[in-house]
């Protein structure tokens, strides 16, 4: 009885790691060709110029603040955070290029990106961790309708840790309050104002 | 930072400030009503940011106070600080026109006086933007009923036309009454559920819609008038109401058409005739009753003594209020005229042969003829003022004499002076007309009286041809006394046919009363 049952099991086994295997490389073969697919056309993506999606993640942004000002324990160390210039001479900005103003941004998301993740490993407030990763999701997504509307120029520029914020678009917070307030200040300034002045946009309205 | 300033909405008109001419002054104005800051400082654009307080002192202002700002992690700036005088408020002001508007940084100013902070404030200059209001507006009557179509144009700020907010009211133009519509991202408004036909004033103002940029509302628009269209009937709902009328009218009139007799008959009847009762009479007769009754001895009266019948119970008896003194003196007085005629004679023999005179018959043909003779006096003398007529049937009397003496007796005292005798077929010889009277009892009469009792005069007809004279057949239910006024050749047909009846009453009332039945003779 043994024996039967064993190698009925056996069997069984042997059916099925089989079955498993040829579904396998049947799924892998089909992902295969579409990450090639993907990989080798530049599928241009639907320009997303609803600023409504920006609101939003300025509304979480803000969020964080309350959140922040509102924890009694566990809510990161001083650190300082090397983090983008927020502010906006219209004056100035308005003669800048889209193009210089795209790198402007894109450079201050990822500075941004680095900080909080850094933040967030010193957070042990859940509620704080938790839309400190919401923040962090917002800003990969902000990177993506950047990259809809043609303006992902310079990826995510990793700043080595010693080396000083001589870029004059760059400035130092030393508490993750100053952090979270600049990340809606840049939200709401720079980034805001980029994705209303892109060109993709200007075309469709116009 | 996100203070919002009053409504200078007063009533429901659009009240521009007073304060005229510049908008720096009228926002100046405008924003010294708000109360959360003492040092109150706003942006009205994409430059131009000014931070002013409220001072009392009015001179050397300037050496007093000194203003300072700095930007995050810019040293410490000072700016030159002016004074503004505000004419509708009696207000004086200090303030700074910043040199430089950074947005999207923390900006921090700071007021002394006498070299001692006065304010201190860190704000972001996109908080405090208080925009123009917006231009252009314009309303319109959209043609449709109830509505008007409102347009405007934004403040010309590039970048942050998206980001405003626009507060729209109306009211009909004197009323108190004002609405307010909230738009968002749009320079258009319809306004539907208006009053037609009515005159409309809309005013617009706009705000930061606070996500991205903030503010406070800026002032109102000056008013503008529109009317509203027209009410015009719905040509469907006219047309319905024309159809539904129609098919109304059409139900009303077969319903009118089926039933028209019926209605006819309720709203117009006929006039009642008795037509039906007498056949014959307009017809053949043309009116002529006297013939129609000859004519129509039998049939008709059947029905009409029928019905009299039912309205003969039994005797009447009316009594007499002359007493019995004078009732003795007065026969003899009206013997005396008696004698003097013809017919008194064979009146009294006929009397005295027919049956038992009774004592005062004498005087009652003698009042019988002073009747005929006068009868308007007579009437009015005796006959109905004092009840004197009294006609009694005592025929049961001579029969039943014996037995009911006393009765008898009674039934004279009661009695009038005037009696009526009741005539026997044998006594024929009296006026013909009185034939038919005399034909009455006997033949019927086992020696029951008949109610029927007539007058009767020797010499004159029945009835008399001068004077008509209308003969009340009394008839005693019992209980009521009926006056029925007949003719006189109807007495025949009554006595005739009085028979049946008062036999029938005699026999119940046979054995309490005499018989009698009384004609009041009223002459007119």
């Amino acid at each position: 009885m043994w024996i039967s049952v064993g190698s009925v099991a056996e069997r069984s086994k042997a059916l099925d790691l089989g079955s498993s295997l040829s579904g396998g490389l049947g799924l892998v073969s089909v992902l295969i060709v579409f990450v090639w697919l993907g990989g080798n056309q530049v599928s241009p993506l639907r320009p997303i110029c609803d600023l409504r999606v920006l609101d939003h993640f300025v509304r979480e942004a803000r969020d964080s603040e309350v959140i922040m000002r509102g924890c009694r324990g566990g809510c990161g160390v001083l650190k300082s955070y090397f983090v983008p210039l927020t502010r906006v001479d219209f004056a100035v900005w308005e003669h800048i290029d889209v193009q210089s103003q795209a790198v402007e941004v894109q450079t201050g998301l990822s500075l941004l990106v680095q900080a909080l993740s850094r933040a967030k490993i010193t957070v042990s407030n859940s509620p704080l961790a938790s839309t400190l990763d919401n923040n962090i999701s917002n800003i990969h997504s902000l990177g993506q309708i950047l990259h809809s509307l043609d303006l992902q120029q310079a990826r995510s520029t990793v700043l080595p840790d010693d080396s000083a914020p001589a870029s004059s678009q760059m400035q130092e917070v030393s508490s993750l309050p100053e952090l979270l307030q600049v990340q809606s200040s840049f939200l709401r300034g720079k980034v805001r104002l980029l994705l209303s002045a892109a060109p993709a946009c200007q075309r469709q309205n116009s | 930072m996100d203070s919002e300033l009053q409504s200078d909405w007063i009533g429901s008109q659009c009240l521009r400030l007073s304060v005229r001419g510049k908008s720096f002054e009228r926002k100046v104005a405008q924003l010294l009503q708000d109360k959360t800051e003492d040092l109150k400082c706003f942006v009205e654009g994409k430059k131009d940011l000014t931070c002013f307080w409220e001072v009392e002192e009015e001179r050397n202002l300037h050496d007093r106070y000194t203003f300072m700002y700095s930007y995050e992690n810019e040293k410490k700036m000072a700016c030159v600080v002016s004074s503004l005088s505000l004419r509708a408020s009696n207000k004086t002001v200090l303030f700074c026109k910043l040199p430089q508007a950074l947005f999207f940084t923390p900006l921090n100013v700071q007021v002394f006086r006498y070299g001692q902070i006065l304010y201190n404030r860190i704000f972001n200059v996109e908080n405090v933007l208080l925009l123009d209001p917006p231009s252009n507006l314009t309303v319109m009557s959209s043609g449709k009923e109830g509505q008007l179509n409102v347009s405007w144009l934004p403040p010309p700020l590039k970048h942050m036309d998206d980001s405003m907010i626009y507060e729209v009211r109306y009211a009909v133009e004197g009323s108190h009454m004002g609405k307010v519509e909230k738009v968002k991202a749009s320079t258009t408004l319809v306004l539907r559920g208006l009053q037609s036909d009515t005159r409309y004033e809309v005013c617009v103002r706009v705000k930061l819609d606070g996500v991205a940029y903030d503010g406070y509302w800026s002032s109102w628009t000056d008013p503008v008038f529109a009317v509203t269209a027209p009410t015009d009937m719905d040509p469907l709902i006219v047309l319905l109401v024309l159809f539904i009328g129609l098919i109304l009218c059409l139900l009303s009139l077969t319903l009118i058409l089926s039933h028209h007799k019926f209605l006819l008959k309720k709203l117009w009847p006929d006039i009642p005739t008795p037509e039906h009762k007498f056949p014959g009479l307009f017809t053949v007769y043309k009116g002529d009753f006297k013939e129609w009754m000859s004519q129509n001895n039998g049939s008709m009266w059947g029905r009409s003594v029928h019905v009299y019948t039912e309205e003969l119970p039994s005797t009447v008896e009316v009594l007499s209020e002359v007493s019995l003194t004078n009732y003795s003196t007065s026969p003899r007085e009206g013997r005396k005229p008696a004698e003097k005629e013809e017919g008194s004679e064979r009146t009294d023999s006929a009397l005295m042969g027919g049956w038992r005179e009774p004592p005062h018959a004498q005087w009652l043909m003698e009042q019988l003829r002073a009747l005929q003779e006068n009868p308007e006096s007579f009437s009015q003398s005796t006959l109905l003022q004092s009840h004197d007529t009294y006609v009694a049937l005592n025929q049961n009397s001579q029969r039943v004499q014996g037995d009911t003496e006393k009765q008898v007796d009674d039934v004279f005292e009661e009695t009038l002076p005037l009696q009526t005798f009741f005539t026997t077929t044998g006594t024929s010889s009296l006026s013909a007309s009185h034939s038919d009277l005399g034909s009455l009892p006997q033949s019927s009469g086992s020696g029951r009286l008949s109610s029927q009792c007539s007058f009767e005069y020797p010499n004159h007809t029945w009835p008399p041809k001068g004077p008509g004279y209308a003969y009340m057949a009394v008839a005693d239910s019992g209980v009521s006394m009926d006056y029925s006024p007949m003719s006189s050749s109807s007495i025949a047909e009554l006595g005739k046919r009085g028979i049946y009846t008062n036999e029938y009453k005699n026999e119940i009332f046979a054995h309490k009363w005499p018989f009698s039945c009384q004609h009041i003779e009223s002459g007119y």
